[in-house]
Protein backbone atom coordinates (compact mmCIF):
# COMPACT_ATOMS: atom_id res chain seq x y z
CA UNK A 1 0.00 0.00 0.00
CA UNK A 2 0.99 3.56 -0.65
CA UNK A 3 2.54 5.88 2.28
CA UNK A 4 0.43 8.60 0.83
CA UNK A 5 -2.63 6.44 1.78
CA UNK A 6 -1.48 5.00 5.06
CA UNK A 7 -0.93 8.76 6.49
CA UNK A 8 -4.86 9.69 4.97
CA UNK A 9 -5.67 7.40 7.41
CA UNK A 10 -3.84 7.76 10.48
CA UNK A 11 -5.10 11.53 9.87
CA UNK A 12 -8.72 10.46 10.03
CA UNK A 13 -9.26 7.18 11.02
CA UNK A 14 -12.51 7.38 10.43
CA UNK A 15 -13.02 8.84 6.99
CA UNK A 16 -10.54 6.14 5.60
CA UNK A 17 -11.90 3.36 7.25
CA UNK A 18 -11.81 1.05 3.98
CA UNK A 19 -8.01 1.42 4.17
CA UNK A 20 -7.77 -1.10 7.05
CA UNK A 21 -9.31 -3.73 4.81
CA UNK A 22 -6.22 -3.47 2.19
CA UNK A 23 -3.12 -2.41 4.27
CA UNK A 24 -2.00 -4.89 6.88
CA UNK A 25 0.30 -3.08 8.45
CA UNK A 26 -1.99 0.00 9.73
CA UNK A 27 -4.71 -3.07 10.57
CA UNK A 28 -2.26 -4.32 13.04
CA UNK A 29 -1.62 -0.86 14.30
CA UNK A 30 -4.95 0.00 15.16
CA UNK A 31 -5.46 -3.73 16.51
CA UNK A 32 -2.52 -2.87 19.32
CA UNK A 33 -4.40 0.42 20.41
CA UNK A 34 -7.59 -1.07 20.73
CA UNK A 35 -5.83 -3.85 22.98
CA UNK A 36 -4.55 -0.93 24.87
CA UNK A 37 -7.96 0.92 24.79
CA UNK A 38 -9.41 -2.60 26.42
CA UNK A 39 -7.26 -1.76 29.43
CA UNK A 40 -9.43 -0.12 32.10
CA UNK A 41 -8.11 1.14 34.86
CA UNK A 42 -8.63 0.16 38.92
CA UNK A 43 -11.79 1.27 39.92
CA UNK A 44 -11.04 4.22 42.71
CA UNK A 45 -13.76 4.61 45.78
CA UNK A 46 -13.88 8.27 46.38
CA UNK A 47 -15.39 7.73 49.69
CA UNK A 48 -12.02 6.05 51.07
CA UNK A 49 -10.23 8.73 49.77
CA UNK A 50 -9.03 11.98 52.56
CA UNK A 51 -10.93 14.88 52.86
CA UNK A 52 -9.66 17.27 50.62
CA UNK A 53 -9.63 20.88 52.54
CA UNK A 54 -11.54 22.63 49.75
CA UNK A 55 -14.22 20.41 49.48
CA UNK A 56 -17.70 21.79 50.91
CA UNK A 57 -15.48 24.91 51.59
CA UNK A 58 -16.86 27.49 49.56
CA UNK A 59 -20.12 27.13 51.74
CA UNK A 60 -21.85 29.78 53.32
CA UNK A 61 -23.95 28.86 56.31
CA UNK A 62 -25.26 32.66 56.77
CA UNK A 63 -28.05 32.44 59.72
CA UNK A 64 -24.53 30.45 61.46
CA UNK A 65 -22.58 32.89 60.93
CA UNK A 66 -24.94 36.17 61.42
CA UNK A 67 -26.08 34.51 64.27
CA UNK A 68 -22.58 33.80 66.07
CA UNK A 69 -21.75 37.50 65.04
CA UNK A 70 -24.92 39.11 66.84
CA UNK A 71 -24.61 37.53 69.73
CA UNK A 72 -20.88 38.18 70.40
CA UNK A 73 -21.42 41.96 69.08
CA UNK A 74 -24.62 42.15 71.98
CA UNK A 75 -22.44 40.54 74.71
CA UNK A 76 -19.96 43.23 74.13
CA UNK A 77 -21.60 46.15 73.91
CA UNK A 78 -24.26 44.89 77.27
CA UNK A 79 -20.96 44.35 78.95
CA UNK A 80 -19.42 47.80 78.01
CA UNK A 81 -23.08 49.31 78.97
CA UNK A 82 -22.87 47.50 82.33
CA UNK A 83 -19.22 48.52 83.03
CA UNK A 84 -19.65 52.19 81.73
CA UNK A 85 -17.73 52.12 78.69
CA UNK A 86 -18.28 53.40 75.18
CA UNK A 87 -16.51 52.40 71.49
CA UNK A 88 -14.72 55.17 71.70
CA UNK A 89 -12.94 53.97 74.89
CA UNK A 90 -12.64 50.97 74.08
CA UNK A 91 -10.60 52.63 70.46
CA UNK A 92 -8.40 54.58 73.42
CA UNK A 93 -7.42 51.19 75.12
CA UNK A 94 -6.29 49.16 72.46
CA UNK A 95 -4.34 52.74 71.07
CA UNK A 96 -3.15 52.92 74.37
CA UNK A 97 -1.50 49.39 74.07
CA UNK A 98 0.58 50.61 70.73
CA UNK A 99 1.34 53.48 72.93
CA UNK A 100 3.50 51.10 75.04
CA UNK A 101 4.90 48.90 72.87
CA UNK A 102 6.01 52.52 71.36
CA UNK A 103 7.44 53.94 74.26
CA UNK A 104 9.20 50.57 74.75
CA UNK A 105 10.98 50.91 71.32
CA UNK A 106 11.60 54.93 71.87
CA UNK A 107 13.20 53.75 75.08
CA UNK A 108 15.56 50.30 73.94
CA UNK A 109 16.55 53.18 71.06
CA UNK A 110 17.37 55.97 73.86
CA UNK A 111 19.56 53.02 75.42
CA UNK A 112 21.26 51.86 72.66
CA UNK A 113 22.32 55.48 71.57
CA UNK A 114 23.61 55.99 75.37
CA UNK A 115 25.16 52.34 74.87
CA UNK A 116 28.99 51.97 74.28
CA UNK A 117 30.43 51.15 70.90
CA UNK A 118 30.95 47.29 71.51
CA UNK A 119 27.12 46.86 72.64
CA UNK A 120 26.04 49.51 69.66
CA UNK A 121 28.07 46.49 67.31
CA UNK A 122 26.73 43.43 69.30
CA UNK A 123 23.30 44.85 68.44
CA UNK A 124 24.30 45.20 64.91
CA UNK A 125 25.53 41.70 64.88
CA UNK A 126 22.33 40.50 66.63
CA UNK A 127 20.23 42.47 64.23
CA UNK A 128 22.16 41.31 61.09
CA UNK A 129 21.87 37.61 62.75
CA UNK A 130 18.36 37.46 63.44
CA UNK A 131 16.90 39.09 60.14
CA UNK A 132 19.65 36.49 58.44
CA UNK A 133 17.84 33.42 60.16
CA UNK A 134 14.05 35.01 58.66
CA UNK A 135 15.42 34.88 55.16
CA UNK A 136 16.64 31.78 55.71
CA UNK A 137 13.25 30.31 57.27
CA UNK A 138 11.44 32.36 54.28
CA UNK A 139 13.36 30.44 51.61
CA UNK A 140 11.81 27.05 52.62
CA UNK A 141 8.94 26.53 50.42
CA UNK A 142 5.34 25.65 52.24
CA UNK A 143 4.70 22.40 51.85
CA UNK A 144 0.69 22.16 52.78
CA UNK A 145 -0.59 20.39 50.01
CA UNK A 146 1.73 18.08 49.40
CA UNK A 147 1.88 16.94 52.82
CA UNK B 1 22.47 22.96 55.63
CA UNK B 2 19.31 20.86 56.22
CA UNK B 3 21.12 19.16 59.64
CA UNK B 4 21.98 22.39 60.67
CA UNK B 5 18.35 23.96 60.21
CA UNK B 6 16.67 20.53 62.25
CA UNK B 7 18.84 21.37 65.39
CA UNK B 8 18.44 24.99 65.19
CA UNK B 9 15.01 25.08 64.76
CA UNK B 10 14.01 23.12 67.70
CA UNK B 11 16.84 24.93 69.90
CA UNK B 12 14.93 28.55 68.35
CA UNK B 13 11.72 26.94 69.32
CA UNK B 14 12.91 26.53 73.18
CA UNK B 15 14.76 29.38 73.57
CA UNK B 16 12.02 32.02 71.87
CA UNK B 17 9.45 29.87 73.86
CA UNK B 18 11.26 30.55 77.40
CA UNK B 19 11.84 34.26 76.82
CA UNK B 20 8.17 34.67 75.30
CA UNK B 21 7.05 32.93 78.40
CA UNK B 22 9.71 35.53 80.25
CA UNK B 23 8.10 38.50 79.06
CA UNK B 24 4.64 36.98 79.26
CA UNK B 25 3.82 35.70 82.26
CA UNK B 26 3.28 38.11 85.05
CA UNK B 27 5.24 38.48 88.28
CA UNK B 28 2.27 37.22 90.25
CA UNK B 29 0.52 33.92 89.76
CA UNK B 30 -1.88 34.20 92.02
CA UNK B 31 -5.82 34.28 90.70
CA UNK B 32 -7.40 37.08 93.17
CA UNK B 33 -11.05 37.63 93.52
CA UNK B 34 -11.73 41.21 93.98
CA UNK B 35 -12.22 42.11 97.00
CA UNK B 36 -13.63 45.94 97.10
CA UNK B 37 -16.23 47.56 94.48
CA UNK B 38 -13.11 49.31 92.42
CA UNK B 39 -11.46 46.46 92.09
CA UNK B 40 -14.67 44.63 90.61
CA UNK B 41 -15.38 47.34 88.54
CA UNK B 42 -11.63 47.66 86.85
CA UNK B 43 -12.04 43.62 86.03
CA UNK B 44 -15.69 44.22 84.55
CA UNK B 45 -14.18 47.14 82.38
CA UNK B 46 -11.17 44.57 81.54
CA UNK B 47 -13.49 41.96 80.25
CA UNK B 48 -16.04 44.23 78.33
CA UNK B 49 -12.95 45.58 76.44
CA UNK B 50 -12.04 42.19 75.76
CA UNK B 51 -15.16 41.19 74.50
CA UNK B 52 -15.13 44.25 72.08
CA UNK B 53 -12.15 43.88 70.82
CA UNK B 54 -13.18 40.00 70.18
CA UNK B 55 -16.75 41.81 68.32
CA UNK B 56 -14.04 43.15 66.39
CA UNK B 57 -12.34 40.14 65.46
CA UNK B 58 -15.14 38.58 64.53
CA UNK B 59 -16.83 41.21 61.87
CA UNK B 60 -12.79 41.07 60.60
CA UNK B 61 -12.54 37.75 60.50
CA UNK B 62 -15.90 37.25 58.89
CA UNK B 63 -15.03 39.84 56.11
CA UNK B 64 -11.09 38.91 55.35
CA UNK B 65 -12.59 35.18 55.28
CA UNK B 66 -15.46 36.22 52.46
CA UNK B 67 -12.51 38.25 50.50
CA UNK B 68 -10.03 35.80 49.83
CA UNK B 69 -11.13 32.60 51.85
CA UNK B 70 -8.82 30.20 49.87
CA UNK B 71 -5.75 32.38 51.31
CA UNK B 72 -6.81 31.72 54.64
CA UNK B 73 -7.66 27.90 53.74
CA UNK B 74 -4.24 27.43 52.64
CA UNK B 75 -2.84 29.32 55.25
CA UNK B 76 -4.64 27.47 58.01
CA UNK B 77 -3.36 23.95 56.05
CA UNK B 78 0.20 24.93 56.14
CA UNK B 79 -0.14 26.02 59.88
CA UNK B 80 -1.39 21.97 60.84
CA UNK B 81 0.97 20.58 58.69
CA UNK B 82 4.03 22.34 59.41
CA UNK B 83 3.31 24.01 62.88
CA UNK B 84 7.15 23.52 64.45
CA UNK B 85 8.26 25.42 61.10
CA UNK B 86 5.62 28.20 61.71
CA UNK B 87 6.08 28.69 64.82
CA UNK B 88 9.36 29.35 64.07
CA UNK B 89 9.15 31.76 62.05
CA UNK B 90 7.22 33.43 64.10
CA UNK B 91 9.73 34.24 66.65
CA UNK B 92 12.08 34.97 64.76
CA UNK B 93 9.82 37.43 62.75
CA UNK B 94 8.39 39.28 65.61
CA UNK B 95 11.94 39.61 66.88
CA UNK B 96 12.85 40.93 63.58
CA UNK B 97 10.00 43.50 63.96
CA UNK B 98 11.20 44.67 67.32
CA UNK B 99 14.73 44.78 66.08
CA UNK B 100 13.59 46.64 63.30
CA UNK B 101 11.70 48.96 64.53
CA UNK B 102 14.82 49.96 66.89
CA UNK B 103 16.99 50.66 64.12
CA UNK B 104 14.37 52.57 62.35
CA UNK B 105 13.60 54.67 65.44
CA UNK B 106 17.66 55.24 65.33
CA UNK B 107 17.08 56.73 61.81
CA UNK B 108 14.55 58.72 62.61
CA UNK B 109 16.53 61.89 63.27
CA UNK B 110 17.99 61.30 59.72
CA UNK B 111 14.23 61.77 58.22
CA UNK B 112 14.15 58.20 56.79
CA UNK B 113 13.17 56.49 60.09
CA UNK B 114 9.74 58.05 59.86
CA UNK B 115 8.26 56.45 57.32
CA UNK B 116 10.08 53.51 57.34
CA UNK B 117 8.75 52.84 61.21
CA UNK B 118 5.46 53.68 59.74
CA UNK B 119 5.87 51.31 56.97
CA UNK B 120 7.04 48.47 59.49
CA UNK B 121 4.35 48.86 61.22
CA UNK B 122 1.68 49.17 58.89
CA UNK B 123 3.44 45.40 58.02
CA UNK B 124 3.49 44.14 60.87
CA UNK B 125 -0.48 44.56 61.54
CA UNK B 126 -1.44 43.63 58.76
CA UNK B 127 0.62 40.63 59.24
CA UNK B 128 -0.50 39.80 63.23
CA UNK B 129 -4.83 40.17 61.19
CA UNK B 130 -4.24 38.00 58.73
CA UNK B 131 -2.06 35.50 60.40
CA UNK B 132 -4.84 35.16 63.67
CA UNK B 133 -7.19 34.85 61.08
CA UNK B 134 -5.53 31.71 59.69
CA UNK B 135 -5.19 30.44 63.47
CA UNK B 136 -8.90 30.87 63.91
CA UNK B 137 -9.77 28.99 60.35
CA UNK B 138 -7.07 25.99 61.92
CA UNK B 139 -8.59 26.41 65.66
CA UNK B 140 -12.37 25.88 63.82
CA UNK B 141 -10.86 23.31 61.41
CA UNK B 142 -9.41 20.96 64.11
CA UNK B 143 -12.55 21.74 66.38
CA UNK B 144 -15.29 21.59 64.30
CA UNK B 145 -14.30 20.23 60.83
CA UNK B 146 -15.27 16.93 59.01
CA UNK B 147 -13.49 14.15 59.25
CA UNK B 148 -15.12 12.08 56.78
CA UNK B 149 -17.20 12.85 53.64
CA UNK B 150 -20.33 11.34 54.90
CA UNK B 151 -20.64 13.86 58.30
CA UNK B 152 -19.46 16.60 55.47
CA UNK B 153 -22.98 15.70 53.39
CA UNK B 154 -25.22 15.22 56.41
CA UNK B 155 -23.94 18.73 58.09
CA UNK B 156 -26.15 21.87 57.20
CA UNK B 157 -24.72 24.73 58.73
CA UNK B 158 -21.19 23.67 60.28
CA UNK B 159 -18.91 23.24 57.24
CA UNK B 160 -17.28 25.90 54.93
CA UNK B 161 -14.20 28.21 55.47
CA UNK B 162 -16.41 31.14 57.50
CA UNK B 163 -18.01 28.56 60.07
CA UNK B 164 -14.75 27.41 60.81
CA UNK B 165 -13.51 30.58 61.30
CA UNK B 166 -16.66 31.58 63.48
CA UNK B 167 -15.85 28.89 65.12
CA UNK B 168 -12.13 29.50 65.77
CA UNK B 169 -12.94 33.21 66.82
CA UNK B 170 -15.28 31.43 69.64
CA UNK B 171 -12.83 28.90 70.90
CA UNK B 172 -9.75 31.27 70.89
CA UNK B 173 -11.81 34.11 72.12
CA UNK B 174 -13.54 32.06 75.04
CA UNK B 175 -9.49 30.88 76.20
CA UNK B 176 -9.01 34.82 76.47
CA UNK B 177 -11.17 35.57 78.34
CA UNK B 178 -9.30 33.35 81.07
CA UNK B 179 -7.36 35.60 83.45
CA UNK B 180 -3.63 35.22 83.08
CA UNK B 181 -3.54 32.45 80.90
CA UNK B 182 -5.56 34.16 77.82
CA UNK B 183 -3.19 36.45 77.29
CA UNK B 184 -0.72 34.14 76.70
CA UNK B 185 -2.49 31.72 74.71
CA UNK B 186 -3.21 34.67 72.33
CA UNK B 187 -0.03 35.31 72.22
CA UNK B 188 0.95 32.14 70.99
CA UNK B 189 -1.99 32.12 68.56
CA UNK B 190 -0.27 35.61 67.39
CA UNK B 191 3.18 34.61 67.23
CA UNK B 192 1.73 31.46 65.30
CA UNK B 193 -0.52 33.80 62.46
CA UNK B 194 2.51 35.90 62.29
CA UNK B 195 4.83 32.85 61.25
CA UNK B 196 1.57 31.35 59.02
CA UNK B 197 1.76 34.18 57.10
CA UNK B 198 5.09 35.02 56.28
CA UNK B 199 5.57 31.43 55.75
CA UNK B 200 2.89 30.90 53.13
CA UNK B 201 3.23 34.77 51.91
CA UNK B 202 -0.27 35.63 52.91
CA UNK B 203 -1.79 32.24 51.41
CA UNK B 204 0.09 32.60 47.93
CA UNK B 205 2.17 30.09 48.03
CA UNK B 206 4.89 31.69 46.14
CA UNK B 207 8.52 32.58 46.99
CA UNK B 208 9.61 35.42 48.88
CA UNK B 209 12.99 35.66 46.83
CA UNK B 210 14.14 34.88 43.39
CA UNK B 211 16.04 31.93 42.68
CA UNK B 212 19.01 32.44 40.66
CA UNK B 213 20.29 30.57 37.88
CA UNK B 214 23.31 30.37 36.03
CA UNK B 215 22.97 29.80 32.22
CA UNK B 216 26.24 28.16 30.52
CA UNK B 217 25.10 28.33 26.87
Amino acid sequence: MTKEACQRYLEDPEANAAHLQTCAECRAVSAALAEKNDVKPASIDLNALPLAPWEGSSYRPWPLVLGITAVVVAVALALCDAAGLSPLHVAESSLTSMEAIRGLIDRATASLRGASLVWQIAFGVAFLLVNALLIVLLRRSPRGIDA
Amino acid sequence: MRRMLRLFLPLTVVAGTLVTAMIAAPPNFGVQAPNTVAEATAMLQKTAVIAALLAVWMIAAVALTLLSGREIRYSSVEMRASALHCFALGLVAVTSFALTAIVFCYLIPYHVGLPLLFALGVFAILTKIYGLVAVFHAIGTLVAGSRTREQLQRRNWLRGDLAMVVIGVLVLGALRLIPIVGPIIWGFASVFGIGTALATKFGRREPWFLAYRLHLS
